[in-house]
């Protein structure tokens, strides 16, 4: 059980994504190694109301999203708490998002189409830094 | 910009995502020049170019083959292009093929910054697909589970 911290709690996850399929995916690639998926959002104004509730552990956010994209809600979030610990999960990482990302303190990317593995991983990574 | 060439990146990105999220070889037809319009297989899935090339990309297919791509995408039994997942997971697919192609193409091509608008899916019958005074590439991938058309519409904006 990855997805567990020392004490047995659980790493508590908030699941950014205009696909619903997609978030579908990650709560199943995360909830057997024992993450919590605390919170889910479809855009990225919806993610930065719903943070503010649940101050999730780390967030998973996809870059395009109607009404708000990833980039500018992680911008957001990063402005009122530096230390949040985001993963962007997206198709679309070229030079400029990579670099745009970088800005703003976010230098994890995990790249769609991912593999359960990939993303435990990943987020794993993040969060023991 | 030659969109015979153009349209490789999406040959490409198609084919490893086909093979990586689903388990499925496809087999790359000829590169078509498909005019204005098409005629639907009867899914497909609009994805929006905008940037510094702006334009579209269609992923079609018959509504059999979406539902046996949303079954191996999520693991699930679907009958039916109306159940929603079926429409979640054809335009998931869409927008990762474009989004992988079009990360090739900004790399490539620094300082375009193409970025992708949510997907928009069509089912039905006899439905024709217009691109009106742009011309489209088209190429038809064989499968296991069945052909898949994708379509790319592409000029540099002004």
């Amino acid at each position: 059980m990855k997805g567990l911290r020392m004490d047995g709690t659980a790493i508590r996850v908030m699941a950014v994504d205009d696909s619903p399929i997609t978030r579908k995916m990650i709560k199943k690639a995360l909830e057997p190694e024992g993450f919590e998926i605390i919170g889910e959002a479809g855009n990225g104004k919806d993610a930065v109301e719903l943070y503010h509730k649940i101050k999730p552990d780390i967030i998973t956010m996809d870059v395009t999203m109607p009404i708000m994209d990833g980039l500018k809600a992680a911008q957001v979030i990063k402005e009122q708490n530096p230390a949040q610990k985001i993963v962007m999960l997206s198709a679309m990482s070229d030079q400029d998002i990579v670099a745009e990302a970088r800005g703003w303190g976010i230098v994890h990317f995990c790249a769609k189409p991912f593999k359960p593995e990939e993303i435990v991983e990943k987020i794993l990574r993040v969060i023991s830094e | 910009m030659e969109l015979s060439t153009t349209i490789a990146p999406f040959v490409r990105a198609s084919t490893n995502i086909f093979r990586e999220m689903l388990d499925v070889s496809i087999h790359k037809g000829q590169v078509e020049a498909e005019g204005e319009s098409f005629l639907s297989q009867g899914f497909t899935v609009m994805v929006g170019l905008t940037g510094g090339w702006e334009g579209w990309f269609f992923l079609d297919m018959s509504q059999e083959t979406a539902i046996k791509m949303a079954s191996l995408m999520v693991g699930e039994d679907y009958s039916s292009v109306e159940e929603e997942e079926v429409l979640l997971a054809g335009a998931e697919i869409a927008n990762i093929i474009c989004g992988n192609a079009i990360t090739d193409i900004n790399n490539i091509h620094s300082g375009l910054n193409i970025r992708l608008t949510p997907p928009s899916i069509f089912a039905g019958d006899n439905m024709s697909m217009f691109n009106v005074r742009l011309n489209a590439c088209s190429v038809l991938l064989q499968s296991d589970i069945g052909n898949v058309k994708i379509n790319v519409v592409m000029k540099e904006a002004k």
